[in-house]
């Protein structure tokens, strides 16, 4: 399952927030490392998300930056790759987070809000990075160099990003910015703006169905309009479960047999709601144990079944593996 | 004085019917013309020397050949062809492609409506009908439109508007780049082959007012970084008018700021220019775009909204003593050289920027004037966070200014495409018409309304029988195969067979067939009705040379 970024960073620059989790298609076996982008930096977790470590302890590290966004290869083999997004650029690391590195240079320097890392990365190498000023940045080169890639992007206020599970061929790539959506389907080269049914409000989540070959089907997490679906890959979107959804859609999580059991939830500003037919109907999800109403990420790679594990972390830093 | 000068010296009144007997004749001159250059395979059209040089022009575009030819030797003629000669050069100037098309509908219109004219039917009610039967070809053709994507769709689209395959390719692949409202500036190459270049954030003309300006002389342009901009059309002449704007920008922690004006005096400049002002605020002095007042105050307008400033205006009394701190526009960064100067990342609302962009595409959509159309298109493009630069190359300058029209052209039919869709190509689209005019022959019960049905049914069918002669096949042989071979099916000139149209790719973009027939119908219904014609002593010279 791909995964948007899921907060608007503009407005979260104050707890310890934690804004984003990754980790390898292999999440779900216990030796597989995953991280969490905090306020306070990136953190580590090497038992599945149980307990947590700061990763940025390394000796080339002189400060903690806030980690906005990280992603690291969806390929269980090539997991020593960890991309972090920072005030200022992109942190790197090669060698599973011992040393990092800052390749990303533009001037002035770029708060890197989103990442989206190609589902083929083992072989394109292709990432891209989402700036709260400055647009998107693409690499082609595993991280290495970086270049705008803003043609056609009238808004560069970026705050989401995705980037399609079938990106090596159609190329299809989102961004969210605050004033909607725009979409590429040739990788990041040329951007095109959406109409969206709400008008030009700012996107803060985007989310593609996990069988998008088949259904075309993504959706869009508002910040004052609730939740948009398109099942025609983009070009036209409806509204979502009103008046339920109203609030800041922070997050989107389908499940990972969508077509099949749609199964999807939605951070909706501190709260996780569930809809098992698509997004017409909705409730609190997992009532009885999620009693704090202050969620800012949520992590489930495995869908959301009553073994699967999920990962959720609160607007002060702290993480829950339920 | 000739005997030709002093009979267009010759003031009078022409009735019928001599109107129409000139007036066709006029017409079909100049259809005649253009009808070669119909299709894939256009034979072509000479002109003996063009504006300005001493050599022969080739032609093989219908609106180009229409605005060569200004003169006809027979004053009624004349007339006739200059009427039609408007109508064609409207639609190549809007559309950018379709002239061929109209020309030949129209000469059939007009030839067989004066033929039921003459043997007693009414010209108005004729009018009427054929106006209000194009409404059922349009509606038809409607039905028919697809939408294309992908570079390579839209390669085999600027093929079928300008046969020239290398062209195309490139055309292809900068639309779907720029999509049909981004800007595309076509510019003469310095060598032989077609090139491209794309250039990300927004540009205007207008560039350095001073050299020393440029940081970088390899690059010859000038660059900065978090940079306010003072937006305007003042003519700044005295320095300390500049040093409040100056102490203003310094005060709310700007490192740098563009001065956009239409003149700067070299005394101001050298206040920028001053280096303890350069320690404190690097300044930067660059033309207001566009040289006409209209352009200029638009395009200063896009610039305030998309940076979050105002526009300062001479002729609205504004001067720099009014400037607030506010007013100022920022961007991440801008650079000058010393032709244009452009920014990224401004910080003006986005949303008011795109519902901006969204109205001037509405107004685009609304607007025929060509000169609106393409100020609006330009506009659009601008904010639109990017330019396709081609550069056209060849082996003249000849070749190349007449390569750069044609790209000019193809380019402006294809967004029309882009926008509106496309057709079967081939003039099937038109034939395809024929079913739905048969059956609203069938149930006219008025004369004149038959007639016009009858009328039409020929004119959808010339485009297609035009195409298949200039290809050197036989028409009635062809069009009877593609009936043989049902809906789907038309002709391939250049193979010289029947194919699938939309396998092969071959199609029209809808806005030209539609413009087409539109204009050709409403024209040739209107010319129908000109019973009389006036001659002046010293008509105006009213055809302009390009």
């Amino acid at each position: 399952m791909i995964m948007a970024k899921s907060t608007n960073p503009n407005n979260m620059l104050s707890k310890d927030f934690v804004y984003q989790f990754a980790a390898s298609r292999a999440f779900g076996r216990k030796d597989t490392s995953c991280f969490a982008a905090r306020f306070s930096g990136l953190y580590r977790s090497s038992d599945g998300g149980t307990t947590w470590h700061r990763a940025f302890t390394s000796s080339n590290m002189g400060e903690e930056f806030p980690a906005l966004a990280v992603v690291v290869p969806p390929d269980p083999e090539d997991e020593r790759d960890i991309f972090v997004g920072i005030k200022g650029g992109i942190l790197r690391s090669s060698d599973d987070g011992q040393n990092w590195e800052s390749p990303l240079h533009s001037t002035p320097p770029s708060t890197v809000s989103a990442l989206a890392i190609s589902p083929n990365f083992i072989q394109d190498g292709t990432l891209f990075a989402g700036t709260l000023e400055d647009g998107v940045f693409r690499s082609s080169d595993r991280g290495w160099q970086w270049a705008a890639w803003n043609f056609g992007l009238m808004d560069l206020r970026t705050l989401c990003l995705a980037i399609s599970p079938n990106f090596t061929s159609d190329e299809m790539l989102f961004v969210g910015t605050q004033s909607g959506i725009f979409r590429s389907t040739n990788g990041g080269r040329a951007w095109r703006e959406v109409d969206l049914p709400v008008g030009y409000q700012a996107v803060l989540s985007l989310a593609f169905s996990p069988d998008f070959a088949q259904d075309t089907t993504l959706f869009a997490g508002t910040e004052k309009r609730g939740l948009l679906r398109s099942t025609d890959a983009g070009q036209t979107w409806v509204r979502l479960g009103r008046p339920v959804l109203s609030g800041p859609i922070n997050g989107i999580y389908p499940g990972p047999d969508f077509s099949k059991k749609p199964v999807l939830l939605v951070l909706e500003g501190g709260i996780l709601l569930a809809s098992r037919d698509g997004g017409s109907t909705w409730k609190i999800w997992r009532k009885e144990r999620l009693t704090r109403r202050d969620i800012t990420a949520v992590y489930a790679p495995d869908g959301f079944g009553p073994k699967a594990p999920v990962l959720v972390g609160y607007v002060d830093g702290t993480i829950d593996r339920i | 004085m000739t005997k030709s000068d002093k009979k267009w010296q010759t003031p009078g009144v022409v009735f019928q019917p001599k109107v129409y007997e000139g007036l066709r004749g006029g017409i079909n001159t100049l259809v005649n013309a253009i009808r070669p250059t119909l299709g894939p395979l256009p034979r072509c059209v000479v002109n003996d020397r063009t504006y300005g040089s001493s050599r022969a022009e080739l032609l093989d575009d219908g609106g180009i050949i229409a605005r060569r030819i200004i003169q006809l030797s027979n004053r009624e003629e004349d007339m006739g062809a200059m009427y039609l000669r408007q109508v064609l050069w409207k639609m190549h100037e809007t559309i950018g492609d379709g002239a061929a098309t109209a020309a030949v509908m129209f000469q059939t219109i007009y030839n067989e409506g004066l033929r039921y004219i003459v043997a007693g039917g009414s010209a108005m009610r004729l009018r009427q009908h054929l106006e209000a039967a194009s409404q059922v070809i349009l509606e038809e053709l409607d039905g028919m439109v697809t939408h294309l994507d992908g570079r390579e769709q839209y390669a085999r689209l600027a093929e079928t508007i300008c046969y020239d395959p290398e062209l195309a390719k490139m055309l292809g692949e900068i639309f779907d780049i720029i999509g049909a409202y981004g800007r595309l500036d076509v510019r003469p190459g310095r060598g032989r082959e077609l090139e491209r270049e794309y250039i990300e954030g927004m540009y205007w003309e207008g560039g350095l007012f001073s050299r020393e300006f440029i940081q970088d002389p390899l690059l010859g342009r000038a660059e900065v970084e978090n940079t306010a901009l003072l937006i305007s059309d003042l003519e700044i002449k005295e320095p300390q008018d500049l040093l409040p704007v100056l102490d203003m920008a310094i005060g709310a922690n700007f490192k740098t700021l563009v001065v956009i004006a239409s003149a700067v005096s070299d005394q101001a400049l050298s206040v920028l220019l001053s280096k303890p002002n350069r320690e404190k605020i690097q300044a930067v002095a660059v033309k207001a775009p566009a040289r006409d007042t209209v352009n200029r105050s638009k395009a200063l307008e896009d610039l305030a909204l998309l940076t979050g400033g105002r526009a300062f205006f001479q002729a609205a009394g504004d001067t720099l003593s009014t400037v607030q701190i506010d007013d100022l526009g920022q961007a991440r960064r801008a650079w000058a050289d010393r032709d244009s100067f452009g920014i990224s990342g401004g910080r003006g609302d986005p949303r008011r920027l795109r519902q901006h962009i969204a109205q001037l595409r509405s107004a685009l959509n609304n607007t025929d004037g060509s000169e609106e159309h393409k100020r609006l298109q330009e506009r659009i493009g601008i904010l639109m966070g990017g330019t396709a630069v081609l550069w056209v190359g060849g082996n003249s300058p000849i070749t190349i200014e007449a390569r750069k029209a044609l790209a000019e052209r193809t380019a402006e039919a294809m967004r029309g495409a882009l926008r509106e869709g496309v057709l079967p190509g081939g003039g099937i689209a038109l034939l395809a018409c024929q079913p739905a005019l048969q059956k609203k022959r069938r149930s006219a019960k008025d004369p004149d309304e038959h007639a016009a049905y009858t009328i039409l049914l020929n004119a959808v069918e010339t485009p297609i029988r035009t195409l298949i002669d200039n290809a050197g096949f036989k028409p009635d042989k062809v069009l009877g195969e593609i009936n043989s071979a049902g809906p789907g099916f038309g002709f391939d000139a250049r193979q010289g067979h029947l194919v699938e149209m939309a396998q092969s790719g071959i199609c029209d973009a809808a806005s030209v067939v539609k413009a087409a027939t539109f204009s050709a119908i409403h024209g040739a219904a209107l010319a129908l009705t000109i019973d009389v014609l006036i001659h002046l002593k010293n008509p105006p010279s009213s055809y302009h040379a390009p």
